[in-house]
């Protein structure tokens, strides 16, 4: 199936334009987890499985769980769904419709096949000699954070930290 | 250009004009903002595995993590909004002070 990842980006962003047209935080939330697992089966195909992995765990594992637990405390007595409101109805079809519109001028612009991911064998990186043999380019290229960028992991710690007790003075109020 | 990318940066301006339009609720907007930074993970981690330029790789994994500060942040701004007005309605805020 030669269409598969146009395919995805178009459900990526039928899945925004679901929780950009404003129904209540609950069915936004749960847009963003549809648009999320979308998007990493995008990464997925474009072979990079550590970063999908990555943003299954740390994205919707944590991110989401923490903005569901906040939505549900600010839900009110009939949450307002797609189909319920006139105006989050209109923004979901207008998005839709422009949605397809795209498509269709893709599809009629460009005669050749959309374009598929490059990477059929060219994500697994061989080192000449004996020893490593197969490695995969994107866990590789992520560890290189511990080695290259180890001033950038000393100040993304220090921000979490520093973020912690911004958090607790904010919640703090007076 | 790629339509896929195409595709991806209008998710992005999408989410765009969903933060800067409010609804009723304060906590829609930053459920825009998240969608914003997950396209902007997308399009870098693509851009990385395309280019195939493997330290490019390291860019999405900073970026949630300054994703993750920024939310807390805005949450606790939240909850100390609806701990001020009882919910986290637009209409109670206000930036005249008498």
């Amino acid at each position: 199936m030669t269409y598969v990842l146009f395919t995805l980006s178009v459900m990526l962003v039928m899945g925004f334009v679901g929780f950009s047209s404003k129904p209540s935080p609950i069915y936004g939330g749960l847009a963003l987890v549809v648009s999320g697992v979308v998007g990493c089966m995008i990464i997925l195909n474009y072979g990079g499985a550590y970063l999908g992995l990555v943003m299954f765990l740390i994205y919707l594992g944590g991110m989401m769980v923490v903005f569901g637990y906040t939505a549900a405390m600010a839900i009110e007595e009939y949450p307002e769904t797609w189909g319920s409101g006139f105006e989050v109805l209109a923004c979901f079809l207008v998005g839709l419709m422009m949605e397809v519109g795209l498509v269709l001028w893709v599809l009629d612009f460009d005669e050749v096949v959309v374009m598929v991911g490059f990477n059929d064998m060219g994500n697994w990186v061989v080192f000449e000699g004996e020893g490593s043999g197969l490695v995969r380019s994107d866990s590789i290229g992520a560890g290189a954070l511990y080695d290259y960028g180890r001033w950038l992991v000393v100040v993304a710690g220090w921000t979490l930290f520093v973020g912690v007790y911004v958090v607790i003075e904010i919640t703090r109020g007076n | 250009m790629p339509s896929i990318y195409i595709n991806i940066a209008l998710a992005f301006t999408i989410s765009l004009v969903g933060i800067l339009t409010y609804c009723s609720h304060l906590i829609s907007s930053l459920l825009c903002l998240e969608g914003i930074i997950l396209s902007l993970f997308i399009i870098s981690t693509l851009t990385a595995s395309n280019m195939h330029f493997s330290l490019a790789n390291i860019i999405p994994i900073a970026l949630l993590v300054f994703a993750a500060c920024e939310a807390a942040v805005d949450l606790a701004l939240l909850i100390s909004i609806s701990n001020t007005y009882g919910l986290d309605c637009i209409h109670n805020l206000s930036l005249l002070q008498c």
